[in-house]
């Protein structure tokens, strides 16, 4: 039975558990508030005020402990007089703390751009800069007695328990705009991990349905299938009443085509509706027994804290249980429906889902901006166009622009790089040693840019410097047959230099928790960079798509009857 | 044994004349009367269902009847077959058959584009009839056309031989895509080839996988100054290769069960081609007895004029038997 109580102004939820106590406490705030020049505050705020650190997730922070109730006390009290007065001396340490790497996913940004969910996607470049005011200021906006909430698994509060918050208001679930022109939409992830996702109206069919397809994939695609090593499903309630489901399936060896074919099977049947009865009653079983579970532990508690913080209602076990037990496969099967429509798919490599009705999602700008013109330095075919509204980098028929008035943050090197980064999250690159009379443009690009949209980066090794290419390396203009090859190795090269390991990061993004390794520092800043912006290497990434879309139709076309 | 046939019968390559069920197939397919076309598929056995449903694609126009049929019943799986069918032989008929470099872009796009349309109607087709054979065997052509990989193709084989083990339609399919010209490997050619046939139930129209495996390779062996023929006959004559046509023979059109079913005809065709190139006229002669006037362009399209080459075969091996 859960209890309503206050702490010092914090609604608070206290409800009887086995074990020794624990509590938390938890803030309206994530990454999906935070903007790409200040990715990561919200976790180094969390690292600066708690010894034992919380969990940043995309809407809620919280900070967790267990422990006799005394010390429970003095873990959350000592975390409320931290952020009232946060050690600015401290700041350096927590940042060292927090190293450790955590993984990304790429499926936000894909969806909502470089703003609200899909900056969770950026990597923290921020962090090394962020200034005391900076993080005072985002304390005194988030971390606040109105933006609070309380749990307490055990008999009763635990005495002297003091939450001496600032005041300030209760913070509304943040805007999710999907930047995607049609779903169901797919992009090209890293060879070896299908993904997908979707939004749909959070209820308990949608929860239910995540476990009907997590069954699924583990079935067609593990068990059966034998083409992916692992599948799972998350099921991520948001504060404004929606869910994101996402599914990943990490290919066997060389079966990353297979992986995505039964991926793509699977949620065609679910949205066929061939939904078993008897596999959502499994389901419902499972779910209720966990549901109960975690009611013995107060393992609801979290959940039913973050739904005060939302203006939700608070569930009881039976409450829940009820609506649990109600879901048919008829709702399971709307769900399925309904998250198809909406659904983005990441393929395994560059093959695409086109053949599957997939819609591909924008990989760059449609439009060129008016503009001074800057050829590229001994290739013709590259263009640096500064104008009034922004900045376009063209080549060939590739095009990245990015507006002022539509640009979610600037990385700026010492050696005069920048690197602007549009809400869409197109990119736009001015490297001055490529295009003649560039400083002109880095001028300009910080005449016009605000402060607060730059994030400065450390200075590069002179070899990550990009250097303009030799005529000689530029491929023939003339179709001949080895021509698909030489471009493919040269744009392969410039994949690894220009996006080094950008494609790497994405898989152990996704495939990998948080490690002690360092993942950061092994790749170098270039090459998450490059990864974090949907324009992978606008001089590498489509070249190597087409030659290798050429080099597959070559081979396919040699003989073929049709027999 | 059948008689005797004088030299003067015409060949017929009309494949649909083997099967009498096309007749009224084709009849209520141009009646646009889908229960007419349903009774005679379902009942018709599972290769047989295939075969018809694959013929009965080539017929034109049909594409906007077979949405109507499928919007009054999405799960009608005969009707997401053949439409799947249809539509990937649209495709390929703007394709040809041709070597790439005699295929523009233009047609490879909108190869790909027909294929596509395929693909999502089958897609569909499977979600609701997971077990139909006739949409894995189409699904092992648009994963062809399309290039989803090997792992891929695998995977809608299995598929396919879960719903029907032996599914001599999909196979011929799968051995295509093993190809190394598509995405396969001589090795895993042959080895599909050795163990389908071993597989399948002794007097099946399968040993013709055999054949199709080693054709196949054959061709790609065949020397820059050899001509077709030449080239063939050099590789069929290797001692291994050899063995293996005569066994699969042996399990295949010479095995006394072996009877009118799904593919008998490409079958002899194709064991008949194989004898000729070998000199064996007593083979050749009894595969082209039991071909009875009939015959494939398969795969005596690759000498040159098929019916000519077919004749000119059948007139050495019933000649010589005389």
């Amino acid at each position: 039975m859960i209890t309503r109580l206050e702490v010092d102004g914090v609604p608070a939820l206290c409800a009887p558990a086995d074990g020794p106590m624990h509590a938390g406490l938890v803030f309206r705030v994530g990454t999906a508030d935070e903007t790409v020049p200040v990715r990561g505050i919200t976790r180094l705020i969390e690292h600066l005020v708690a010894d034992v650190p919380g969990s940043t997730g995309p809407e809620h922070t919280y900070f967790h402990t267990r422990g006799t109730p005394t010390e429970i006390a003095a873990f959350l009290s000592g975390v409320c007089t931290a952020l009232r007065n946060p050690p600015a001396e401290r700041i350096a340490a927590a940042r060292q703390r927090m190293t450790s790497v955590r993984d990304r996913d790429p499926l936000p940004m894909w969806r909502y751009g470089a703003r609200s969910h899909g900056v969770a996607s950026y990597p923290e470049w921020a962090l090394s800069g962020l200034t005391d005011d900076q993080v005072r200021d985002w304390i005194t906006r988030w971390f606040t007695r109105a933006n609070a909430a309380l749990w307490v698994a055990g008999d009763d509060l635990p005495e002297g328990l003091a939450l001496d918050l600032p005041d300030g208001v209760r913070q509304p679930a943040p805007t999710a705009v999907t930047v995607l022109p049609a779903t169901p939409a797919w992009f090209a992830g890293s060879d070896g991990t299908a993904a997908w996702d979707t939004v749909v109206r959070r209820d308990a069919g949608a929860a239910v349905f995540a476990t009907v397809l997590e069954r699924r994939l583990q079935h067609e695609l593990r068990d059966r299938a034998g083409v992916a090593e692992t599948a799972r499903t998350e099921y991520e309630p948001r504060a404004d009443g929606t869910a994101r489901i996402l599914a990943l399936a990490e290919a066997a060896a060389g079966r990353s085509d297979g992986t995505l074919g039964g991926l793509v099977d699977v949620l065609a049947a679910l949205r066929a509706g061939r939904i078993d009865a008897d596999e959502v009653g499994t389901v419902v079983k499972h779910t209720s027994e966990g549901l109960r579970d975690a009611e013995c532990r107060g393992a609801r508690l979290p959940g039913q804290a973050f739904n005060l913080l939302a203006g939700r209602a608070v569930q009881t076990l039976d409450e829940a249980l009820a609506e649990v037990r109600a879901v048919t496969a008829e709702d399971v099967a709307a769900v399925a429906a309904a998250g198809y429509d909406a659904g983005l798919l990441m393929t395994p490599g560059t093959g695409g889902a086109d053949w599957a009705g997939y819609t591909a999602a924008p990989t760059m700008s449609e439009a060129v901006l008016d503009g001074r013109t800057h050829r590229g330095r001994g290739d013709r075919n590259l263009r640096l166009i500064s104008g009034a509204q922004g900045i376009s980098v063209v080549e060939g028929d590739v095009v990245g622009t990015v507006r002022y008035d539509a640009c979610a943050a600037v990385l700026a090197w010492p050696d005069g790089a920048r690197q602007l980064i549009g809400e869409d999250a197109v990119m736009a690159r001015v490297e001055p040693t490529l295009y003649r009379d560039a400083e002109q443009v880095v001028h300009d690009v910080d005449q016009w840019i605000p402060a607060r949209l730059r994030i400065d980066m450390p200075p590069r090794d002179r070899d990550r410097i990009p250097q303009p290419r030799p005529a000689a390396e530029i491929p023939e203009a003339e179709v001949d047959s080895r021509r698909p090859l030489i471009t493919l190795l040269i744009a392969g090269m410039a994949t690894l230099f220009v996006v080094a390991g950008g494609l790497g990061v994405l898989t152990m993004m996704l495939t990998q928790g948080p490690t002690e390794a360092g993942l950061f520092g092994g790749l170098g800043e270039y090459g998450l960079v490059a990864s974090a912006s949907i324009l992978f290497g606008i001089f590498a990434g489509r070249i190597a798509v087409d030659a290798a879309a050429e080099l597959r139709r070559q081979q396919a076309d040699r003989i073929d009857r049709n027999p | 044994m059948l008689p005797a046939m004088s030299t003067e019968t015409d060949v017929v390559f009309d494949i649909a004349a083997a099967y009498p069920d096309m007749v009224p197939l084709r009849a209520a397919l141009v009646a646009r009367d889908w229960p007419g076309c349903r009774a005679v598929l379902d009942a018709a056995g599972p290769m047989e269902r295939t075969g018809l449903l694959r013929l009965l694609g080539e017929e034109p126009g049909i594409e906007g009847f077979l949405r109507g049929v499928l919007s009054e019943d999405p799960t009608d799986g005969s009707a997401s077959a053949l439409l799947g069918l249809h539509l990937i032989h649209i495709g390929w008929e703007i394709r040809t058959g041709a070597r790439a470099q005699y295929v523009s872009r233009e047609q490879f796009r909108r190869f790909r584009e027909w294929l596509c349309r395929a693909e999502q109607v089958l897609i569909d087709g499977a979600a609701f009839n997971p077990a139909d054979p006739a949409i894995w065997t189409a699904r092992l052509l648009s994963a062809r056309g399309l290039g989803v990989g090997l792992a891929e193709t695998r995977r809608r084989y299995d598929r396919m031989i879960a719903a029907d083990a032996d599914h001599l339609p999909g196979q011929i399919q799968l051995l295509q895509s093993l190809c190394p010209k598509w995405v396969g490997t001589w090795e895993l050619l042959h080895e599909f080839a050795r163990e389908a046939v071993a597989a399948a139930p002794p007097g099946g129209a399968h040993g013709v996988l055999v054949v199709d495996a080693h054709l196949e390779h054959g061709l790609e062996e065949i020397g820059p100054e050899q001509s077709v023929a030449h080239g063939l006959i050099v590789y069929l004559s290797q001692e291994a290769v050899r063995a293996e046509i005569y066994q699969a023979a042996q399990r295949s059109i010479g095995h006394p069960d072996f009877a009118r079913g799904q593919g008998w005809i490409r079958a002899l065709s194709g064991f008949a081609f194989c004898f000729t190139l070998l000199g064996d006229h007593r083979a050749a002669a009894a595969a082209f007895r039991q071909l009875n006037g009939l015959g494939t362009e398969y795969p005596w399209e690759w000498l040159g004029d098929p019916e000519t080459e077919f004749r000119k075969a059948r007139d050495w091996a019933l000649g010589g038997a005389k």
